[in-house]
């Protein structure tokens, strides 16, 4: 959903108001709170687990209780416990995408923005194409093209992802590009590489960095949604998608799919707090300023 | 893609994609039924509603209300009652069988049940060459001397042949109606029949049930047959709908959205507790296997006969049960479901961890090695098969065995075990009749079967017990009675012996109905007679 | 400006054929052998059998040589026949795409409705706790894995209290109204049928929502936006200066001036849904194009993928269009459009 949304929401020196009200604070302090609060678990979660994530850990499919706060699986293993390495996977998947994506969509964005015409036709036509198929469908496809497996899902979600970006990126460098002093540059002779180095892409990062932050929320989100249909991780991954597959299916034992479908929703919605805080801070007329 | 040219259907997807219709219709005239329709809850596997193609569990359940096949199975899940031939006869090496039929046996359109449509319709199953063609593998001829006997001869002594002809794809279907409409029983029916489609939205048969209407993804619907000339059923119309989750199906129960639901889990039905809804579990003929392939090119280590009995010896058979479907189910020591011929007093399975590590010792494997298993990811009669091969996971680690686990679609799976093979697969499968050959010809290692030729028989050196279990098959074949289960009891030690196709669990089956539905009963050869169904 | 429109428009057609293309050649390097959903299992191994399917079904000709056979079969109107149903994929999808736009539309309605409720609480309460929530409101609705959610809903609303009807469009037992447009709704209102009526509505409340809700957030945080946005603009101050009433001035200046944008990002979620529903048609039992799409993919059923994927590609490309002229009318600044 919010790709499109945010690739819209966005256009180009669209003029969005300066607001920075003071509860915008909580929710971002909020959302870096509980990012760090996963990142710290991600990293020590081996240290201090009272289980195993994916041996058996007490009788099965228990509810809740002291011994395993959020209950037992169909193969007596710990919700909590796995719902906790979840993010293992998760989140550097997500970064990993995002990165890729980024990075490549970018590099394109970049580069058809600035020299237009023929080139920007391609790349513009192809981001045109690529965004034309239903993210999920797009995904599918390819992740059941290249046989399951989370690298593998990861690879389809950096496709899906990467038009986006340079969409934003091409949309940012145009609106850039015709302000007076690059055009200065231009004219005087500067190389034009240098001067997309040195002049426009320093200027761009605000709305991409936006959307890159509140897109780690849907790429988690994305991932586990091709988890869910089968064609992320392999079992027995403790990744929160194929939990709640696991779950989906003896779903009046409520447990199993909450604890990892609470991870992805609170992963989630820290980054969507995150990414609309970084958005009013970094209000795109503040920063041509 | 290069399909007959429908130029109207675009158009009329572009006429449906417009929002707003300045069309008008008319009310159709609402359903008079006095009796309120059936509903009964599925996650739909139609591959063809047509007898001779379609192979699945709503299959057998749609044929079997829509087709009347000659013979049936009784309540007792064993023995065969009549049903379009009031009586039969066998010659005593089992080579030719005599037929004959109800004189007063319609189809749907009024026409007489006559033997030329028998000899059509088994023709026709066995030269389609579609999945369930197989069940006429041996017949060679059949004759007609009048209008209501058949004679029909195998090629070699069968003496299943019987219990064949309860199978649902065996129903008779109306010759003239079929052939009007692209059906034919020729040589070259394969290519030359061309009612599949038809067969999707009409039904050619003189059961208690016509086919009303089917939308692939959505809805059967079955409209009783008015002229049945059997027993009429019960209730007017039923319907049954695609619900794909076990969860969903228990929520239509209990909203009454639903009358019926025979694809909910143990667990799932354990948490029921609505007086509004029946729930009965009984033992059923379906089970779920595992299957190592020595002949499969992904192997890392040559699956010889000691390691595969080392990982037969490893698995936690009772916890298996426990844990796919929450104690609700019971061993089966093979690949033949337990109470068929020759199942009775063979040895069960059980875990030996000690034996297991030994034997792995003697293969110098005691250090451990990595099986790739691929499987499709369904649940299958309740058991979530993802579930059950992390089970199969725990258990082998503990042998220093790893398995690494991939989740695949039906299509790619079948692509695969056909292909290269799979090291170590995990599947289901449930009978299309009562009798024991149908799994000899399946699971057994006799050269040309399906899983010989998948775990590479003819490829690896030493590979089962196919020579002996084809010599008792023959013998089984061309006897009868207590030769004959003792034959099957025979090939079953043999297929044990195997250690090719493990059997994990046969999962009991769970039949949920709201209150008040009758004759809700689940049956080897057609799962469950809609043709029984009533209300109280 | 016009120019640009223009040249977008002329450019329609490749980027259809681009669709195409793409939707083909996805379909070709997925795993599995189509085979596989045509003829048995048992009969894999036998080569008459094998040879006469891919005869039947084109499968034995070169890449090119299909690739050509099916854009020239599209063009007259003809995608296909499915593996699995039997039927030419464009009446399969001619049957299921009414489904799905009555769905997607009521989900816009309610998504876009609730949104614009919102976002002008939002504004007028700027930040306040009103504000606040509303916001929490609308990032919620996109962090939340609606595979969940669609399960939940319906336990709680179907099973639980039973104040809603289950999966389905129609209770089951309930015969669909005769064809007219598709919509349930329409249909049954057409023949007269109101009871049908109210049970379809029923049936869409629940799924609905759940799809609604997405498109809640997003819609709220752009009326407000626009809203704030103008409401600091000089006429409105001279507006409200003369003495306007506030609520009077929100509505008539502010909402006015969010109109557009929200129209605009309600006709690209609209497109956006239409195959976007894909898991909530699943769990709701829904017999629209995205659980057809769901079960194609499953089986390996090319034609259908492939006309799902080209329906799918073509609403985009319509609203992206839509989106262009759109921001082309309203600021003319936009020279470029949004790519």
């Amino acid at each position: 959903m919010s790709r499109q949304e945010l690739a819209l929401a966005l256009p180009p020196g669209r003029p969005a108001r300066r607001w920075r009200a003071r509860w915008m604070s909580v929710p971002v302090l909020c959302g870096l709170a509980v990012v760090a609060a996963w990142l710290i678990v991600g990293l020590t979660v081996h240290l201090w687990a009272p289980y195993d994530p994916v041996m058996l850990a007490g009788r099965r499919l228990q509810p809740p209780s002291a011994a395993h706060w959020l209950g037992t699986d169909a193969l007596g293993r710990d919700v909590l416990v796995r719902t906790l390495y979840g993010v293992r996977y998760s989140l550097p998947i997500a970064a990993a995408v995002l990165a890729v994506a980024v990075a490549i969509g970018c590099a394109l964005g970049a580069v058809a923005g600035f020299f237009g015409t023929l080139v920007d036709g391609i790349i513009m036509r192809l981001a045109d194409i690529t965004l034309s198929f239903p993210p999920m469908l797009l995904a599918m496809a390819i992740a059941a093209s290249l046989g399951p497996g989370l690298v593998n899902a990861g690879l389809a979600m950096v496709i899906v992802w990467w038009p986006i970006y340079a969409r934003l990126m091409r949309a940012q460098v145009l609106s850039i590009r015709a302000l007076d002093h690059v055009e200065a540059a231009v004219a005087g002779g500067a190389k034009p590489g240098r001067v997309l180095i040195k002049h426009i892409v320093p200027l761009c990062w605000s709305p991409i960095l936006v959307n890159a932050t509140i897109d780690v929320g849907q790429v988690v989100l994305l991932i586990a949604g091709l988890s869910f249909i089968g064609l992320g991780a392999k079992p027995p991954t403790p990744e929160w998608g194929q939990m709640i597959a696991e779950g989906a299916s003896s779903f009046y034992h409520w447990w199993i799919a909450t604890g990892p479908g609470v991870a992805i929703f609170s992963l989630s919605l820290a980054f969507s707090f995150i990414g609309d805080g970084i958005r009013d801070l970094l209000d795109p007329r503040t920063m041509q300023e | 893609m290069t399909s007959p040219i429908r130029r109207t259907a675009l158009a009329r997807l572009l006429l449906a994609t417009a929002l707003a219709a300045s069309v008008g219709g008319f009310a159709g005239p609402a359903a008079a039924a006095e009796d309120t329709p059936i509903v009964v809850a599925r996650n739909m596997d139609v591959n063809s509603l047509d007898p001779a193609r379609g192979f699945c569990d709503t299959c057998q359940i749609y044929l079997t209300a829509v087709y009347d096949t000659l013979l049936t199975l009784g309540d007792d899940n064993k023995t065969l009652v009549p049903k379009l031939a009031t009586s039969w006869e066998a010659n005593d090496d089992q080579t030719a069988f005599t037929f004959h039929i109800a004189p007063n046996a319609t189809f749907a359109d009024g026409s007489p049940v006559t033997s030329e449509d028998v000899a059509w319709t088994l023709q026709r199953l066995k030269n389609i060459k579609g999945d369930p063609s197989f069940l006429m593998d041996s017949l060679a001829s059949i004759e007609t001397p009048d209008d209501k006997t058949v004679v029909i001869h195998t090629s070699e002594p069968n003496s299943e042949f019987l219990g064949i002809l309860a199978a649902s794809y065996t129903g008779i279907i109306n010759k003239k109606l079929a052939e009007a409409n692209g059906a034919t029983a020729g040589e070259d029916a394969a290519t030359a029949d061309q009612a599949d489609t038809w067969f999707f939205a009409n039904s050619a048969g003189g059961g208690a049930y016509e086919l009303d209407s089917y939308r692939t993804g959505d809805e059967l619907r079955l409209k009783a047959n008015p002229n049945y000339w059997d027993k009429k059923p019960a209730i007017s119309e039923v319907i049954i709908k695609q619900v794909e989750d076990a969860v969903t199906q228990a929520q239509m129960l209990q909203t009454g959205d639903a009358d019926i639901a025979m694809q909910i889990d143990p667990d799932t039905a354990a948490t029921i507790s609505d007086p509004e809804i029946v729930v009965d579990t009984v033992p059923s003929f379906n089970f779920l296997y595992i299957a190592v392939s020595p002949g499969a090119k992904g192997n890392s280590v040559p699956l010889t006969k000691p390691v595969r009995e080392a990982i037969a010896d490893a698995i936690d058979y009772e916890g298996m049960i426990d844990f796919t479907v929450g104690g609700k189910g019971k061993l089966q020591p093979v690949a033949i479901p337990n109470g068929f011929p020759g199942t009775d007093d063979l040895p069960m399975p059980k875990q030996d961890l000690d034996k297991a590590k030994s034997l792995l010792a003697e293969a110098g494997l005691s250090d451990g090695f990595t099986i790739e298993a691929h499987y499709p990811a369904v649940n299958a009669y309740g058991v979530d098969i993802s579930l059950m091969m992390q089970k199969v996971q725990q258990d082998l680690s503990r042998v220093n065995i790893s398995l690494n686990l991939t989740p695949t679609t039906f299509a790619v799976w079948r692509e695969e075990v056909g292909g290269d093979g799979i090291p170590m697969t995990a599947v289901y499968y449930a009978p299309d009749y009562f009798g024991s050959a149908q799994y000899v010809q399946y699971f057994s290692m006799i050269p040309g079967q399906p899983w010989a030729k998948r775990a590479g028989v003819g490829k690896v050196e030493d590979l089962g017990n196919g020579e002996k279990e084809a010599e008792l098959l023959k013998k089984a074949m061309a006897s009868s009675g207590d030769a004959m289960v003792g034959a099957y009891h025979d090939i079953a030690l043999q297929m044990i012996d195997d250690k090719v196709i493990i059997p994990l669990v046969s999962p009991d089956l769970v039949l949920a109905s709201r209150k008040g539905i009758e004759g809700v009963r689940y049956s080897a050869c057609c799962n469950l007679a809609l043709g029984q169904l009533s209300r109280d | 400006m016009t120019r640009t429109l223009i040249r977008r428009i002329l450019m329609m057609p490749f980027l259809v054929l681009g669709i195409v293309t793409v939707a083909f050649m996805l379909s070709q390097i997925t795993r599995g052998d189509p085979l596989a959903a045509l003829i048995g299992e048992r009969q894999m191994g036998n080569p008459t059998i094998v040879a006469a399917a891919k005869a039947k079904w084109g499968l034995d000709r070169s890449l090119p040589e299909r690739y050509a056979i099916y854009l020239g079969n599209l063009v007259q109107g003809d995608m296909g026949t499915s593996f699995r149903t039997r039927q030419p994929v464009a009446s399969d999808l001619s049957r299921r795409l009414p489904a799905t736009l009555e769905l997607v539309v009521a989900a816009v309605l309610i998504g876009g409705v609730t949104g614009v409720f919102l976002g002008v609480l939002a504004a007028k309460y700027r930040d306040t706790i009103v504000d606040t929530v509303v916001r929490l409101l609308a990032l919620t609705g996109s962090s939340v894995p609606m595979f969940w959610l669609g399960l939940l809903v319906l336990f709680i609303f179907s099973v639980r209290l039973g104040i809603l009807p289950g999966p389905g469009r129609l209770d089951t037992r309930t015969a669909a109204p005769e064809f007219v447009t598709g919509f349930f709704t329409i249909d049954s209102l057409l023949a007269g049928q109101f009871a049908k009526f109210r049970e379809a509505l029923a049936h869409l409340v629940l799924p609905a929502s759940v799809l609604g809700w997405t498109v809640t957030g997003i819609v709220a945080r752009l009326v407000r936006a626009s809203m704030i946005d103008v409401m600091s603009q000089d006429f409105v101050l001279a507006a409200r200066a003369k003495g306007a009433g506030a609520w009077r001035v929100l509505l008539n200046h502010g909402l006015r001036n969010a109109l557009i944008p929200t129209l605009t990002i309600l006709g690209f979620t609209f497109a956006y849904l239409i195959t976007g529903a894909v898991l909530t048609e699943t769990i709701f039992s829904w017999p629209g194009i995205g659980s057809y799409a769901v079960d194609a993919a499953r089986s390996l059923d090319y034609p259908a993928i492939i006309g799902v994927t080209i329906v799918g590609g073509f609403a985009f490309l319509i609203a992206n269009l839509l989106t262009d002229i759109a921001y082309a009318i309203v600021d003319p600044r936009v020279r470029t459009g949004g790519a």
